[in-house]
């Protein structure tokens, strides 16, 4: 799936954010026109500028242009993209697909062996705030979940909480799930911050990956972690906040997880719902990979046990980026199709199994990674 | 030191020993209670319930700080994560732990939620057991009077606690059912006025119930509790009705009240006789047969039989040995694939099992008399429990805390409440303060008075603790050594919670 | 001054080291055996608690139930005294969960260590005023 393209700006003096269409007619002060030929005139109405494949350019009249791109041909009516100073044409968001996920920063205050966009020390905050900013009153009302993540968003400071305000007034029927580690809740005026913007929408998926902090904290490679992300869901359900606990997979987190899965119910009894996750083979891991891989079929008992423990004390419990194959069939009712669309792909041999429509399949890059228990079910 | 913080912030990664936040091999001990479970087990448990199973010996080496960090590295990982030891003075999540210990305390947030009103002294049943009813025509002497009724009821929505229960006990209470009436209409009234939760329950031995009484239970939102021994020459044993089959009139009215109200409106309890003590595997055939979906093993009261040291020690012995038998059949169901709980077992099982606890009036700390219920008797004196209003038949009112035309602070926190206060919390009992099993039990004053003639009790004979202690011990002897039992446990812990 | 524990006149007598054991675990472990036995503490020597049991004339034990009951006596005073310990090491902090359970949040602690990153993050910028 292409999200970004680039050709040649010009007058592009700023980051722009706007909807596209192909159809001058409804062209408005927050879109910009794709076009694939010529044309000889502008539109006479307001908007805010042009997106072409012509391999030249005239400018008529001053207008926003950025030409010679490759290809437009992924970019749908209603899609939102921000166009650089420097011809980047990013998509935003997409109108047809239900994983839509803002990116609040690529800063973090962790730094995950098995992170799959490991973060960057750059101070990116205020930019894509802009962006960000411009974005959110242009995503449609009828818009069901929209993902926020990092890096660590908290890490925006202020501006975490001014762009949580924003989305509660522009989108006050969507579902919002923002990822963080938690860690600055620790601090319990971060988690009343966030309990005064009040969005009843508004779900936290908090990783935990050990009982024991020694294990958590090594695995996301920063000290007293553990400590401040415990601390930091109990302050958050202290405001009434919504939980969710996400738990990566791999050879780190497995000899503890049944542990963990009581940890959970004891100490964090108000969670709404426990993912556990299958390790993504992109970002970090491959380079970690000795210290990460397990075979998703050697872990099946744990993962059994911990799941069906948690199910059975009457949490809600998911299993995302696993094949059905790999698991107990009594187990498949856990189960999502968790893969967001773009990054979705079977094996050859799939092609033959009667589940794959149930299937959650594997995430592209895991293609050059994955059990060698994968079979298709006859 | 510049080194070091610029080596924590660069992106480099590493190992896990770099992660130990204590290099020292010292540890902080936290609180927690010791006990040995079997000849080659023991167990610790933490100050909010959590426990861990040991082999022998382990307690000591934890104490005398003999473990190694990296050669018992889980049992190591386990202490510290379930809150036994840590590695400073003042644990990083100890914020946590007083939330958990709160959460086991909440039930004291509510304050009083079960009031009984004994509407009628009166019975038309002779149970040999029974020390408190009157077979008598006499009303005016034997009912609670209206009077009495509303002063109850004054007092009732007086409770903090946001959702109070009503509860019709007897003698026999559909012998006053008019009185009942007119109890329930004008308690409807005044939760709607106020704004709270109201639950009403008649318990009755249904040998009056008929259709039109249960017509007007379905119209109130009125639960049916009823009393159920076992098998009819069980049951018509320990419950005499003259010229009648007492388990008959049982059976008969259970199926009407179901049928009415629903099944799950009725529930029934059974009482341990000695003759009980014989048909473990029967009475719990019996409820299953019934389709209730468990049963509540009681105790052999002490009310009556003025049970002393040896004698009771002996009878808790037979109890638990017929507990044991009763258990394995109830277990032997679930084996099978059916939903069957023991409710006793369910009890110590959520206050074990869980982050919650259940708020039952004989196995709470501090004590669930007063803060969990309060009785009304049908002449107008308060009692502190249903067996406190029982020793007042036998003319023993040392927990009576005044009558209905006291106020309310006064009954409450009067003098006699402080006096009944002062040994009401198990942490603060001899025997009970490095119990490992008290966060799983209880004090019960009223109790320890009856058995032992004075409120502080001595745990070394004390049948409460006997028994306690057993049942306690024998559940996790259970489900540590089976598996499958443990996750019916786990079940039964569960459903008692939500 | 070396003594033995010993079975004397049908009086089970057990000698404890006051270094090592402290009174509160030994009479903590015999109040457990006031139901059935008189119970007794004393000096041996300044530096030996003598503790002993002696069955009620309403409870004779055979020659092998005493011995068994030596045997438990040992072994409760150990694990008294073990209980005794970790009671008073963790007085402190059980008093202070407690307060802390009953309080509604307003003693919390600092939370551990910083949530800083590579660029220098400063979370106490961030607390409302």
């Amino acid at each position: 799936m292409l999200l970004r393209t680039k050709g040649k700006p010009i007058n592009i003096k700023s980051a722009l954010v706007g909807k596209v269409t192909r159809n001058p007619e409804r062209l408005d002060e927050n879109s910009f026109l794709l076009v694939e030929g010529s044309i000889s005139e502008l539109p006479s109405k307001n908007f805010i500028g042009i997106l072409s494949r012509q391999d030249e350019y005239e400018v008529i009249n001053s207008e926003n242009i950025v030409f010679k791109i490759p290809t437009l041909e992924h970019l749908m009516e209603g899609d939102i993209v921000s166009v650089g100073i420097d011809g980047n044409i990013n998509t935003l968001y997409r109108v047809n697909s239900f994983h839509n996920t803002l990116l609040a920063t690529e800063r973090c205050n962790s730094n995950c062996l098995m992170c799959s966009q490991p973060p960057k020390d750059k101070n990116d905050i205020n930019n894509l705030y802009e962006i960000n900013k411009k974005l959110i009153p242009l995503i449609p009302k009828d818009c069901i979940e929209l993902g926020i993540s990092g890096g660590e968003p908290t890490l925006m400071g202020d501006l975490f909480f001014d762009l949580l305000s924003q989305i509660k007034t522009e989108l006050p029927d969507t579902e919002i799930h923002l990822l963080t580690n938690g860690r600055t809740f620790a601090w319990d005026y971060m988690a009343e911050r966030l309990g005064e913007i009040d969005n009843k929408r508004l779900m936290l998926g908090i990783p935990v990956y050990s009982d024991y902090y020694q294990v958590h904290d090594y695995i996301v490679q920063a000290e007293n972690a553990f400590y401040q992300t415990i601390l930091g869901l109990h302050n958050l359900a202290r405001y009434n906040q919504r939980l969710e606990v996400r738990i990566v997979l791999h050879k780190q987190s497995i000899p503890r997880l049944t542990r963990l899965a009581k940890y959970i119910y004891k100490n964090l009894p108000f969670v709404e719902h426990v993912a556990f996750m299958g390790l993504e083979y992109i970002g970090y891991t491959p380079h970690n990979i000795e210290k990460l891989w397990i075979d998703p079929y050697e872990y099946r008992d744990e993962l059994g046990e911990a799941v069906e423990y948690l199910a059975g004390q009457g949490m809600h419990v998911s299993i995302y980026n696993t094949p059905l194959c790999i698991l107990p069939e009594n187990q498949w009712k856990f189960a999502r199709k968790s893969i967001s669309d773009w990054k979705n792909d079977y094996l050859p041999i799939c092609s033959t199994c009667t589940k794959l429509n149930d299937c959650g399949g594997l995430f592209t890059w895991n293609l050059k990674k994955h059990s060698e228990h994968i079979k298709p079910i006859h | 030191m510049i080194n070091e913080k610029a080596d924590k912030r660069s992106r480099k990664f590493r190992e896990i020993d770099q992660f130990d936040l204590n290099e020292q091999p010292q540890y902080y001990l936290l609180p927690f209670r010791f006990h040995r479970i079997t000849d080659d087990k023991e167990i610790i448990v933490n100050e909010v319930g959590d426990y861990l199973l040991l082999s022998n010996g382990t307690f000591e080496r934890i104490v005398k700080r003999q473990l190694d960090k990296k050669k018992d590295a889980d049992l190591y990982g386990d202490l510290i994560a379930n809150f036994f030891i840590s590695e400073e003075p003042i644990p990083p999540l100890i914020d946590v732990l007083a939330t958990r210990y709160r959460t086991k305390k909440l039930f004291l947030n509510y304050f009083t939620g079960l009031h009984i009103f004994v509407i009628s002294l009166r019975c038309e049943h002779t149970c040999h057991y029974c020390q408190v009813s009157r077979v008598t025509q006499n009303k005016d002497l034997y009912d609670m009077s209206i009077a009495n009724i509303d002063k109850g009821i004054d007092i009732m929505f007086k409770s903090p606690n946001p959702h109070v229960t009503m509860e019709f006990q007897g003698g026999e209470s559909l012998l006053a059912f008019d009185n009942i009436k007119y109890a329930v209409e004008k308690a409807e009234r005044i939760a709607k006025e106020v704004g709270k939760g109201l639950t009403k329950v008649i318990c009755s031995n249904l040998a009056l119930i008929n259709e039109e009484i249960l017509e007007y239970c379905k119209e109130h939102e009125i639960l049916i509790s009823t009393s159920l021994d076992g098998p009819q020459y069980v049951h018509d044993n320990n419950r005499h009705k003259p010229h009648a089959s007492s388990y008959e009139l049982a059976i008969k009215g259970i199926e009407l009240s179901r049928k009415v109200l629903g099944h799950d409106r009725v529930s029934a309890l059974m009482t341990t006789t000695k003759l009980s003590l014989d048909y473990p595997v029967e009475i719990v055939d019996e409820y299953f047969r019934l389709g209730f979906q468990g049963i509540f093993l009681r105790n052999i009261s002490p009310y009556g039989f003025a049970l002393r040291t040896d004698k009771s020690k002996y009878e808790t012995e037979k109890f638990l040995t017929f507990y044991k038998k009763a258990l394995d059949r109830i277990l032997e169901y679930n084996f099978s694939g059916h939903y069957f709980t023991e409710d006793l077992a369910k009890i110590f099982l959520t206050k074990i099992l869980t982050p919650f606890n259940v708020g039952f009036v004989d196995l709470q700390s501090p004590a669930g008399l007063i803060n969990g219920v309060i009785v009304f008797n049908y002449d107008g004196g308060v009692y502190a429990t249903d067996e406190s209003r029982m020793l007042a038949e036998q003319k023993d009112y040392t927990f009576k805390l005044g009558t209905l035309d006291d106020n309310y602070n006064d009954l409450f926190f009067g003098k006699k409440a402080q006096e009944i206060a002062n040994v009401w919390a198990n942490e603060a009992l001899s025997g009970c303060s490095e119990c490992a099993f008290q966060q799983y039990c209880g004090a019960d004053p009223v109790h320890n008075h009856a058995t032992q003639g004075d409120m502080y009790g001595y745990r070394p004979n004390s049948d409460f603790c006997q028994k306690n202690m057993e049942i306690i011990r024998y559940l996790i002897e259970l489900m540590e050594s089976d598996s499958r039992i443990k996750k019916i446990f786990e079940r039964w812990a569960k459903t008692s919670t939500h | 001054m070396q003594y033995k524990n010993e079975i004397k006149n049908d009086e089970i007598i057990v000698f404890a080291d006051t270094s090592l054991y402290s009174k509160d675990s030994i009479f903590k472990c015999l109040y457990w055996y006031g139901d059935k036995y008189h119970t007794n503490v004393s000096f041996a020597d300044n530096n030996t608690y003598r503790v002993s049991v002696k069955p009620l004339s309403t409870n004779q034990l055979s020659q092998e139930e005493q011995q068994y009951l030596l045997l438990k006596l040992e072994r409760d005073l150990v694990d008294y005294n073990l209980r005794d310990i970790v009671t008073k090491e963790t007085q402190n902090v059980r008093d202070l969960l407690i307060a802390k359970a009953f309080s509604n949040g307003e003693f919390d602690e600092l939370p551990p260590g910083d949530v800083s990153d590579p660029l220098g993050f400063n979370i106490n910028q961030l607390k409302n005023d």
